[in-house]
């Protein structure tokens, strides 16, 4: 299509601007267009003269089109109506009843209504300028005259943008003569379509016996803040969703949900808008939780809040904004702080069975290496540490997630810790033949293979997010590379601990059983701590299954299965050269497709700048953009 | 070993400059993009130019109405020192996509005469999250995002023109005094990217 829309939008806009025939009582006529029609309805067929008035547009759209909430997402923007005369119904405002979300292509979301919906108006009768009181109108069914004293002509201005994938602005005036009198008259055909409107509307706290909701605000990543919220006493299923009001400083990604027992947990990963300027100490989220169920009602829940943002001692400010100088006892605190969670990560079930099969190798191995052998591990496990450091600071610097604890936020990592933890428990189990140190094998190249031994350390260790490290490393990240080198090389440390009190002192090895020549018990050992590991790669695959759909984790499963088998063949069966490398290329791709199946089976869309791709494969993947076939009928 | 050990600092050290944020205060990220006229555009080019982005799509009404009031068009005049692009992320396979050709054709007739680039591809919308036709971006002089929003406060555009908060413009007046310009990010609306 090459032919803009623009002329006949105009003409479109223009005949909608001819006003819509007059109607008296409860509705106005429907204007009506290709997607959408919508008309004014009022509850009564004669309203009371003062107080509150309740009213409501009354939208129907065609399959595929919606109109928006009054935060519309990523695209579109909210109805607006204003209603005259001002001196009599003040400034009515809209209600806004749940919405439900929209997925648009390129990862894009949009909030809003489909189908039919009404949202209702409340007004709140001006007494003094409400039109002249008269007696009594005669019964309902003959409504005043239009134009006599007591009727209320109300007209309404209304601008609105209806949207498929495309979209189409439409600007009406609605006008509605309204009997106004004593006593009130309901009108039977909208006063119950206003009451489904308004039970629509979400409750607030305070209406739902028993239910509670909450919200925090966790800084201690100061890239990439979590927002908790969290409903009680409500059940929730899968069509219960969070969405948020817009913030000044912070955008709120899609939601994360878990169901609890007693409710449902959402988290939200906030970025700042503004990446050098720090965080208000307060702010307001508003949020609206949809599809919930309490004492057999459905329900929806609606708060607002002012959140604490400077809660987390690691310091709101994001980026490498200038921050009054820290404190030397702070530092001191936090790099010490970071040496401990370092030091209790070698208690993680896949550091520590690599941990204990090291000391064991080493205690196999010639007394005098010991030194030099535990010293390779400990500078393969800093190495590691500083590189770790780098991408840190690489994907803080890009406004990703970053702070101890994101790194299990991404999918394609935590399966490649999926795949590692797993690699790890196949060596132990001797299966695969990674060239760590392995008995028998200390001899010339052992150094090497403890260097490689700590340098997988440290990567298996991200997995594990141990409280300990999340103050040092946030507070960091925002103070600048160097610090952040610092901390994690301190951590380095911690984790390298043992081999750094080996290197000191060998003598400690011997509280291991020295290897007796009658047994052969350190290869069962060997292959009891790949179980360790293993358990490892289950937890991983845990804190994947909040990032992946359930199919995208149980291909992940066949994969890692699949290696598994793949490195038993070539254990069992690989005598022939040509047989064990096609095998072993057949493990890495099974290691790679994890990768690939995490990547593209995400629940939350993925944080980084999609790479320049060839036009025919981006437009495979972001697919057909025109869900009408046949093209747009309204163009 | 040691070659292992320095093809991985080498490979982390490469994949930093990858990447690059769209908050306000984040370098902007790069782009190098055809304009639909042929010519070429890279943004590490303008450095030392204030530079406004302007996703645009002419099928997207919200775009078109803009177009024809003139809104990008009159501002884009006052502020002759400014750098002013459009860029269209239509995906080719999207009811809205046009040839570069009749993109062009239909632009200088109805009056847009700064340089609109093609991102078929959406990597550069991607990029900065643009999210509608029309999503607002300036850049100052060093390169980095200064304001992120809608062009102005009246998505239906319901005020006289002369009534509207024109938050792209109060931002270049703020650029020019040397100021930050304020609000630095408001809800950009429209249609969606048609990504």
């Amino acid at each position: 299509m090459t032919t803009p829309k623009i002329v006949l939008i105009a003409a479109a806009a223009s005949l909608a601007l001819l006003s819509a025939p007059r109607a008296y009582g409860a509705a106005s006529a429907w204007s009506v267009n290709d997607p959408s029609q919508v008309r004014l309805i009022t509850a009564a067929k004669v309203a009371p003269n003062a107080g509150e008035m309740w009213m409501g547009l009354q939208f129907r759209l065609k399959p595929g089109w919606h109109v928006y909430w009054k935060n519309s997402g990523d695209a579109g923007y909210p109805p607006a109506v204003t209603f005259q005369p001002e001196d009599v119904l003040g400034k009515p405002e809209i209600q806004w009843p749940a919405p439900q979300r929209f997925d648009l292509p390129g990862g894009l979301v949009a909030f809003g209504y489909e189908k039919e919906v009404v949202y209702p108006i409340r007004a709140r009768l001006q007494p003094a300028a409400a039109p002249a009181p008269t007696p009594a109108p005669t019964p309902a069914s003959t409504p005043a005259a239009p134009g006599s004293p007591n009727t209320l002509k109300i007209t309404a201005d209304l601008d609105y943008l209806v949207c498929q994938a495309d979209c189409i602005p439409f600007r009406y005036t609605l006008t509605v003569d309204q009997p106004v009198g004593i006593p009130a008259v309901p009108d039977p055909e909208t006063a119950p379509l206003l009451q489904a409107a308004l039970e629509r509307l979400p409750k607030g706290v305070g209406e739902m016996a028993g239910v509670s909701t909450e919200v925090a605000l966790d800084t201690y990543s100061a890239a990439l803040p979590d927002l908790e919220i969290r409903v009680r006493g409500a059940r929730a299923g899968a069509k219960t969703d969070l969405f948020l009001e817009t913030n000044d400083a912070l955008e709120g990604g899609r939601p994360r949900m878990k169901i609890v027992p007693d409710g449902v947990v959402f988290h939200v990963a906030m970025k700042p808008k503004e990446a050098n300027k720090p965080l208000p100490a307060h702010t307001p989220i508003a949020w609206t939780v949809t599809h919930l169920e309490a004492q057999g009602h459905p329900f929806s829940l609606e708060a607002r809040r002012d959140v604490e943002v400077s809660g987390g001692v690691g310091g709101p400010a994001a980026g490498s904004a200038p921050q009054p100088p820290a404190s030397r006892e702070r530092l001191a605190r936090l790099l010490l702080s970071a040496f401990l969670g370092g030091a209790l990560l070698n208690l993680m079930p896949p550091v520590l069975a690599l941990l204990l099969a090291e000391l064991f190798v080493l205690r196999a191995g010639e007394r005098g290496r010991v030194r030099e052998g535990a010293a390779a591990a400990a500078t393969g496990i800093v190495g590691a540490a500083w590189l770790v450091a780098l991408l840190a600071v690489a994907a803080h610097r890009a406004g990703l997630p970053a702070g101890w604890g994101a790194q299990l936020q991404e999918p394609v990592l935590v399966a490649f810790l999926a795949v590692l933890s797993a690699m790890v428990a196949l060596n132990l189990w001797g299966m695969v033949e990674v060239p760590l140190a392995s008995p028998g094998s200390a001899g010339t190249s052992g150094t090497s293979r403890h260097l490689l031994a700590g340098l997988l350390a440290t990567p298996l260790a991200l997995a594990w997010p141990v409280p300990q490290l999340r103050e040092p490393v946030s507070y960091a990240l925002g103070r600048g590379p160097a610090t952040v080198t610092a901390v994690f090389a301190v951590a380095g440390f911690g984790l390298a601990l043992p081999y750094l009190l080996l290197a000191v002192a060998p003598v400690l090895l011997r509280v291991f059983p020295a290897p007796t020549p009658a047994g052969p018990w350190l290869p069962r050992v060997r292959e009891g701590l790949g179980f360790l590991a293993g358990a490892g790669a289950f937890w991983v695959l845990y804190a994947l299954s909040h990032q992946v759909s359930a199919e995208g984790i149980a291909f992940i499963e066949l994969a890692l299965l699949a290696m598994s088998l793949l490195a038993w063949l070539r254990h069992r069966e690989g005598s022939g050269r040509t047989f064990r490398a096609v095998l072993a290329v057949g493990l890495l791709a099974c290691a790679a497709g994890a990768l690939w199946l995490a990547d593209h089976n995400r629940l939350a869309p993925r944080a980084w700048p999609v790479a320049p791709l060839p036009t025919t494969l981006s437009t495979q993947t972001t697919g057909p953009n025109n869900p009408l076939p046949g093209g747009r009928k309204n163009a | 070993m040691r070659r292992t050990l320095l093809s991985l600092a080498i490979l982390s050290l490469a994949a930093a400059p990858v990447f690059a944020g769209n908050a306000v205060g984040d370098t902007a990220p790069a782009f190098t993009l055809k304009a639909l006229d042929g010519k070429t555009w890279s943004l590490a080019e303008l450095k030392g130019k204030t530079v406004v982005l302007e996703w645009a799509n002419p099928n997207c009404p919200v775009s078109s109405r803009h177009t024809r009031e003139k809104t990008m068009i009159d501002l884009a005049k006052q502020n002759g020192e400014v750098v002013w692009l459009g860029i269209n992320s239509t995906n080719p396979n999207s009811g809205d996509y046009m040839k570069p050709a009749d993109e062009l054709a239909w632009n200088q007739k109805n009056g847009i005469n700064y340089a609109v680039l093609a991102d078929p591809t959406g990597s550069t919308g991607h990029a900065y999250g643009a999210r509608t036709t029309p999503h607002m971006f300036i850049i100052d002089k060093d390169g980095k995002i200064a304001y992120n929003g809608a062009i102005d406060d009246d998505p239906p555009g319901r005020k006289p023109k002369a009534q509207r908060v024109s938050y792209v413009g109060r931002g270049l007046d703020a650029e020019k005094a040397g100021k930050s310009p304020d609000p630095a990010t408001t809800h950009a609306y429209g249609c969606s990217v048609k990504y």
